[in-house]
């Protein structure tokens, strides 16, 4: 399978904005105008091949080598082909994107997938606060797809989120969920503080206990069904969740209601009986 | 999101007969605020001045605030958020977790009744200080604050404003706004505003060491803000435009003295309510002003050649 190559020749000191570097963008040009294409550093335009070592062209398959932790806004928009990162990526990986796959081998910051509506971001190390979010000012957070963590994450997980499914496999931090309109978010180790904190609908599925708002109010316990279609629908990514889990019975807790809201909390309390 | 509702001090004056003070010490910190605006004056509508006006006081602990109040109302730290959203829940007459509102330290009688008494207020008002917006959960306890004043406005009127610190906070917050549509964390560097506290607001920034120069203005950061921050001032030129030597000059590469405003320079401050007042300096001093300085610094920048160059990426619309 051909790839289009670029290799991070030194980490820039101030954070480069390459939102060209989107398969959209870069499958139909030539080797010469991929090279030629512009990247922002503060307020001076610099060339792609200013800090990357491009090889190959054409095809819609990116590869990035080196610590682009600086590098924001890679696969803005994207709508399809493959984005692979062996290191780290920087802020707003796959923001608005619609379609295709992006995967980390190293860590992701802040806003990974903001505002998304399709296709795969899959992170091995940890992401950064705002996964999924909405950007400021704006009511929907991501409106479909999936991101799959395999490390921790920070505050404000699927803040506003409407629809797609979040699963993070580490600890997450405050405000998990936050303001949630839809969508599912799955913890396997599960947050700190004000998860579902204002949260109107969607679910919010935890292996592990969380420390509840006083605005949600426990219902029943039962296992729901849907839980394990879950299971195979992340097993087909390499994403594994452990067995007991999905067989298991869950606590369900439901609000926020000061919004007031129908959300839902699904705790794991004990394997079925 | 509720956004801001809000209005004058003169307004307080005249109509609040409910007044919340949220994670501040006006009697410390404010301490004209009480007889100026918010407590002790008569006005239009409240003819009998403090008879005519409830004080309620939300803190972790008992300042001296406290004596002033006629309900104080002790948070557990860091539980102003549920205290906020369980606030919110009850005005709706929406059930909360009694055992889990016990954790805010306050019982559910207790938050029923300050519920009862903002929806039962002709005017109410929340003034809210740093004891709410920098504690766990900064921004999003602030939003909760202003989202509940919103609501409230379903029953009555009510409005939420900020106890500003030092220097002319509010004055900033509104010329960014009024430049560029933003109050705070606005980067300009690609030639139009883009808003995102988090990620262009200052101390992050300044922590996660993404910018190669700073221009400090009106403000100490040195002396308040987190020591990888600092650290960050150190390694980058750092430029301080002050009347003294700050902490932040003394870790800068250049000092320049200006003149101190409103004793020695004119301009314009914003009071806490957003009221611009004139100032009149009564002294003459040698030392230029801010604005001269930075007209002079952007004159000599602009002799240089442009940065942008015609060429506009091309991006996919979303």
């Amino acid at each position: 399978m051909s790839q289009t190559i670029f290799t991070l020749k030194q980490r820039p000191d101030v954070p480069l904005e390459a939102e060209v570097l989107t398969p959209d963008v870069v499958a139909s040009l030539s080797h010469g105008e991929v090279a030629s294409l512009p990247l922002f550093m503060g307020k001076r335009q610099f060339r792609v091949d200013d800090f990357f070592e491009v090889n190959g062209s054409g095809t819609d398959n990116l590869v990035f080598h080196g610590d682009c932790g600086r590098v924001k806004w890679i696969g803005r928009a994207m709508s399809h082909g493959r984005i692979t990162f062996s290191s780290h990526a920087g802020m707003h990986l796959g923001a608005y994107m619609k379609g295709g796959i992006i995967k980390v081998g190293g860590d992701a910051s802040d806003w990974v997938g903001g505002e998304m509506s399709g296709g795969l971001i899959h992170i091995h190390g940890h992401a950064g606060g705002q996964t999924g979010a909405a950007y400021r000012g704006s009511m929907k957070g991501m409106k479909g797809g999936t991101i799959l963590i395999e490390g921790s994450a920070g505050i404000e997980l699927g803040m506003r989120m409407r629809r797609g499914l979040i699963a993070v496999r580490g600890p997450v931090r405050d405000f998990a969920g936050l303001q949630m309109k839809g969508g599912t978010i799955l913890l396997m180790s599960g947050a700190e503080i004000r998860t579902g904190a204002w949260m109107v609908r969607g679910t919010i599925i935890s292996l592990k206990p969380l420390k509840m708002m006083p605005t949600f109010s426990a219902g029943c316990v039962y296992n729901p069904n849907f839980l394990r279609l879950y299971t195979k629908s992340l097993a087909e990514h390499g994403f594994t969740t452990p067995v007991d889990a999905w067989h298991g019975v869950y606590r369900r807790y439901t609000g926020d209601t000061s919004v007031p809201g129908k959300g839902e909390i699904l705790v794991w309390s004990g394997p079925a009986h | 999101m509720g956004g801001k509702v809000s209005c004058t001090l003169g307004e307080v004056k005249n109509r609040a007969d409910l007044i919340v003070y949220w994670g501040g010490n006006p009697a410390e910190c404010h301490p004209r605020h009480f007889t100026k605006y918010s407590l002790m004056p008569k006005g239009r509508f409240v003819p009998n001045g403090r008879k005519d006006r409830t004080m309620i006081l939300v803190d972790i602990r008992e300042t001296a605030s406290a004596k002033a109040a006629d309900i104080f109302l002790q948070v557990r730290p860091a539980k102003d958020f549920e205290m906020i959203t369980v606030l919110r829940a009850l005005i709706k007459e929406q059930p909360v977790d009694t055992k889990l509102v016990a954790e805010t330290g306050l019982t559910l009688e207790e938050l029923t009744d300050f519920a009862q008494r903002l929806k039962k207020a002709k005017f109410g008002v929340f003034f809210f200080g740093m004891g709410l917006s920098m504690t766990r959960g900064k921004h999003m306890n602030s939003a909760a604050l202003l989202t509940l004043a919103a609501e409230l406005n379903a029953f009555t009127k009510f409005v939420a404003m900020p106890m500003r610190g030092h220097g002319n906070v509010t004055g900033g917050d509104v010329i960014m706004r009024w430049t560029t549509g933003y109050p705070f964390g606005v980067n300009l560097a690609r030639g139009y505003p883009r808003f995102n506290p988090g990620e262009y607001s200052t101390i992050d920034l300044l922590i996660r060491g993404d910018t190669d120069a700073v221009l400090v203005l009106g403000a100490d950061p040195g002396a308040t803000m987190p020591q990888p921050a600092i650290d960050h001032m150190v390694r980058v030129p750092t430029i301080v435009l002050d009347p003294k030597v700050t902490h932040t000059s003394k870790i800068a590469r250049v000092h320049i003295t200006t003149a101190v405003t409103g004793i020695s320079a004119p301009g314009t401050a914003y009071r806490m309510d957003e009221i611009p007042l004139p100032l009149k300096p009564p002294l003459k001093s040698p030392y230029p002003t801010d604005e001269e300085v930075i007209r002079r610094i952007y004159q000599a920048v602009a002799k240089k050649p442009p940065l942008m160059p015609p060429v506009r990426p091309k991006v996919p619309r979303v």
